[in-house]
């Protein structure tokens, strides 16, 4: 049954194993993947731990419906307390990983503990060992895969492993998988790293038992069409995420220079269209690659160009896969960089050091805007010329940071917070973050809407938790309304301008439990309403739950495990000392948004700035929607409703 | 079982083929570019966009016509600017 | 009429596997890409997706190495097929097939192979991008002539403009 999978309990300081089974209460109350992970978090984490300490948890996670029929079903969630925030740290790929950990028996891995030297785990069907990793440690990405295939004889093993800059400890490491699916954010693989754990390795011939298979086929084909018909996702087969960028760009919703402007400028040649057009022109006409069971295939392969560029940093000619928006966003805008290669290059980089690519870029774009400054100057940077454009002082700086190969690389490894304390003068005043998180590429200053999700998001600053990414279609309201008063009544204001503070709120709060839910059951969110209106949620998959894994939630069931499991990431995230004001770990914005104005983009974008008042009260009022007091805290009765009461008190449930 | 559509399938209807939305926050009026056209200009606000066309009848934005777009911005903060200035001057 | 056959164009293919999926939901109530029928082979380092299943071949070597004769083939549906009330499960037919595409399930101790979903393939009707398809032979050659000139013209272009121009 879809519905038998187990957890595992590896303690890696001790050596112990407990394989423990998930009770349908269970299920009913957290579904699966990233919303018991969260569950499973607030239990096996001890509060207040250092997070790159033994006392940390890394969990890996299969989503309820992963490696069944529904649409791309293939999502990985991975969670610990972040080494970055201090925080919740969760991100969440794609790829074949998470469908392998089912067909191996398993949903969730929760790792304790530290070995005294590098190992794997090795879960097959039904059985977990710990390995020694001396034949896979200081690899990369990509090469520790082939090379644990090799190791135990099967081309078919998925892995979900980390990089060198994981091991060198790198505050914002990725745990990757494949080529290169990203789960990022959450410093998961930092994680990995300070425990010694190389990887997660997985294969499984397991059955998961489809409960109406002739059902479940033919609703999958509707379902699938639905998604498929959308135009954003047959833009998104066609060009892959770089066309959110794009368009983003266009009306100038992009921190660029840092966050000096909001646009990039003449940039054609790293716009999607030339993308695809080098990606087709290096692999062939038929240029783009799936996750398991998805018929969007959003992802683009490439081989980087033979470039002066290329040919300095010896990769030319190397293969990979995207790039996506947060690439662009990462190695284009933010840095102010417009060159292809530098994209590609970029990219490839992080993919094989397993760091996050958001971050990084982030890194990189506020030192340099620091150097221009003068607070950092060529002492500091070892007389790297690190300003806005300059491709190889980008380049350059990725190595220093993986390798934490010079001071300043060895700084900035540590992440924005930490770094603008070594570094004083005032840097933190040109620190563009959330919870210490770096904000990923947009910018916000013209859509309050989407700078309350970044400003609420469980894991810091991201689009990828509550992002009312629709808001920016000027939907007609009748149609907003039909959306937003779905799976529960809400006949508040609601507004079609994406510039007003009005029903932004209850929008932030719907895709909050919208996503959560998308991730419990670890489908994609290129599948639901995140960048189409028209795309599946709440009713459409009470029916494919049912017709899969025959589990019976109703829309609002599922809403409200999805209420539930938010919850519960948020009581971390005050556990371990998010207080909503606080500039380092709270719920709100750095000063520039409020206070320097956008000065590139459409004609009604520039002039731009939140307006702090009604940001606080958007923010007091999607509180008020989420069940929290005035500062954010879940109220008793809230808790009482979703069964929460006694987390603290009760013993795990799994 | 096609009866029960969900509200995300009933939405469908309103999906429009062959038409693009100005990027222009606060316009966001449609335009519909002459087949193959590289470039269209909003009736509405003025914005002027490259188009690319995914396959035929599927247009989309690619980017602003850089000179317009960026003559119209500059336009818009200097008169901020000047309004700014003003209300100083007032005070 | 000319029965149809499978046909891959593994250029086509994402490596997404759903072709996998359905064909082990449709034959086994189960989603378990060990029981499909079809397996998609990966590359992936440079990113080459190449989908196996059953030829379906005249000449079947399976059919000739059966001790039973449990293997025929199904002229009018032009596939091969396994009567596992005759077969005795010893594998000679998984040990000869050229392409890997004769299967053994350890559990229920027998055989497995393409049976073209009895006329309506699942990979096929799932496979967004058609790198599965069902054709009669004849299309397929056609099918086939046309894209090997268009490739013949494009290397040219290729060639050309393998480096890119900074
Ligand atoms: S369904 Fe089609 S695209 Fe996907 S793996 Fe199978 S053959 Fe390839
Ligand atoms: S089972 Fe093997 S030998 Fe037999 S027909 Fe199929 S491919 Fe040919
Ligand atoms: S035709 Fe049917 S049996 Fe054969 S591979 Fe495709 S889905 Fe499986
Ligand atoms: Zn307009």
């Amino acid at each position: 049954m879809a519905l038998d999978r187990k957890v595992a309990i590896v303690n890696l300081s001790t050596g112990k194993i407990d394989i423990k089974p998930i009770s349908l209460e269970v299920r009913k109350k957290f579904l699966g993947g990233r919303g018991l992970a969260a569950y499973l978090l607030y239990k096996y984490v001890k509060p207040g731990c250092d997070p790159m300490g033994p006392d940390n948890a890394v969990i890996f996670s299969a989503g309820i419906l992963g490696g069944t029929l529904a649409s791309a079903g293939s999502r990985t969630d991975v969670m610990c307390k972040n080494p970055l925030t201090g925080l919740l740290g969760s991100g969440n790929m794609g790829g074949f990983f998470a469908p392998e950990l089912r067909f191996a028996g398993f949903d969730h891995i929760v790792v304790l503990g530290k070995a005294p030297k590098p190992v794997y785990i090795w879960v097959n069907d039904g059985v977990v060992e710990i390995r020694d990793a001396k034949n896979l440690w200081g690899k990369s990405v990509t090469e520790a895969q082939w090379a644990v295939r090799e190791e135990l004889g099967d081309p078919d093993i998925k892995c979900a492993v980390c990089g060198p800059a994981a091991e060198k400890g790198v505050r914002y490491a990725n745990v990757m998988t494949g080529i290169k699916n990203s789960n990022g954010r959450g410093g998961g693989g930092s994680v990995m790293g300070s425990k010694n754990l190389k990887m997660v390795a997985a294969r499984g011939t397991m059955d998961i038992k489809i409960a109406h298979p002739m059902e479940a086929l033919e609703f999958d084909k509707r379902y699938i069409e639905q998604i498929t018909s959308a135009k954003v996702n047959q833009t998104m087969g066609a060009l892959g995420t770089p066309f959110i960028w794009g368009a983003t760009n266009s009306w100038g919703g992009l921190r660029t220079n840092n966050f000096q402007y909001n646009q990039l400028l003449y940039c054609d040649e790293i716009e999607p269209e030339s993308i695809d057009e080098w990606s087709k022109k290096s692999v062939g006409e038929y240029n783009m690659t799936a996750c398991f069971g998805c018929q969007v295939h959003c992802r683009a392969k490439y081989k980087i160009p033979d470039t002066p560029l290329a040919r300095k940093f010896g990769v030319v000619g190397n293969y990979d896969e995207g790039p996506e928006y947060t690439s662009q966003g990462a190695f284009c805008c933010e840095p102010g960089c417009t060159r292809l290669d530098t994209l590609l290059i970029c990219n490839h980089l992080v993919d094989q050091y397993g760091v996050d690519n958001l971050e990084i870029g982030h890194m990189i774009a506020w030192a340099m805007e620091l150097y221009e400054e003068g607070i950092l100057t060529n002492k500091d940077t070892g007389g790297l010329e690190l300003r806005f454009g300059n491709d190889e002082a980008l380049i350059e700086m990725i190595h220093q940071i993986c390798n934490r190969s010079t001071p300043l690389g060895n700084i900035l490894a540590e992440g924005g917070i930490r770094a603008a304390e070594k570094i004083g003068k005032n840097s933190i005043k040109y620190l563009v973050h959330v919870k210490g998180m770096g904000n990923l590429h947009s910018d916000e200053r013209a859509t309050p809407g989407l700078a309350l999700n970044i400003a609420v998001a469980s894991r810091g600053s991201d689009h990828l938790r509550s992002r009312p990414a629709i808001d920016l279609y000027h939907l007609p309201v009748d149609v907003l309304r039909k959306i937003y008063s779905s799976p529960v009544p809400y006949d508040g204001p609601l507004s079609s301008d994406h510039t007003e503070y009005i029903g932004k709120p209850w929008q932030v709060y719907w895709h909050e439990n919208c996503y959560m839910a998308v991730d419990c059951l670890g489908t994609c969110k290129y599948h639901t309403t995140f960048l189409g209106a028209t795309l599946p949620n709440f009713e459409d998959w009470s029916k494919v739950l049912y017709y899969n894994t025959g589990l019976e939630m109703s829309p609002k069931d599922i809403w409200d495990v999805a209420e539930r499991c938010n919850i519960v990431e948020r009581l971390f995230n005050i556990r371990e000392g998010m207080k909503k004001d606080d500039p380092y770990k709270g719920e709100i914005l750095v000063d520039r948004y409020f206070n320097e104005p956008a000065r590139r983009g459409a004609p009604d974008v520039v002039g731009k700035t939140i307006d702090r008042q009604k940001f606080i009260e958007m923010r007091a009022e999607f509180y008020k929607y989420r069940g929290c007091d005035e500062d954010g805290v879940p109220k008793p009765e809230t808790l009482k409703r979703l069964g929460l009461e006694n987390i603290d008190k009760e013993p795990s449930l799994v | 079982m096609s009866e029960d559509r969900s509200t995300a399938e009933s939405l469908r209807s309103t999906r429009t083929y062959g038409q693009v939305r100005c990027m222009n926050p606060s316009c966001m009026g449609r335009i519909t570019p002459d087949p193959g056209a590289p470039k269209a200009k909003c009736p509405r606000c003025g914005s002027e966009w490259r188009i690319f066309w995914v396959k035929p009848g599927f247009p989309r934005v690619k980017g602003p016509v850089w000179e317009t777009s960026q003559k119209l911005a500059q336009e818009k903060w200097a008169a901020i600017q000047a309004q700014a200035q003003q209300k100083k001057e007032e005070n | 009429m000319e029965p149809k056959v499978l046909v891959i164009n593994h250029e086509k293919c994402t490596g997404c596997r759903r072709c996998e999926l359905v064909c082990s939901v449709y034959h086994e109530g189960v989603s378990n890409p060990s029981k499909a029928r079809i397996k998609v082979e990966k590359w992936e380092w440079e990113g080459l997706y190449i989908p196996m299943t059953c030829r379906q071949c005249i000449d079947a070597p399976c059919m000739n190495v059966c001790p039973v004769k449990a293997i025929y083939r199904n002229e009018e549906e032009g596939r091969v097929h396994v009567d596992h009330d005759i077969c005795i499960g010893c594998r000679s037919c998984v040990a000869v097939c050229p392409f890997g595409a004769m299967n053994f399930n350890p559990s229920e101790k027998r055989v497995f192979k393409c049976d073209l979903c009895s006329g309506e393939p699942q990979c096929v009707r799932f496979c967004d991008m058609k790198a599965v398809d069902f054709v009669t032979p004849s299309k397929e050659s056609l099918i086939k002539k046309r894209n090997a000139a268009k490739k013949i013209a494009d290397a040219k272009k290729l060639a050309t403009t393998m480096s890119y121009e900074a």
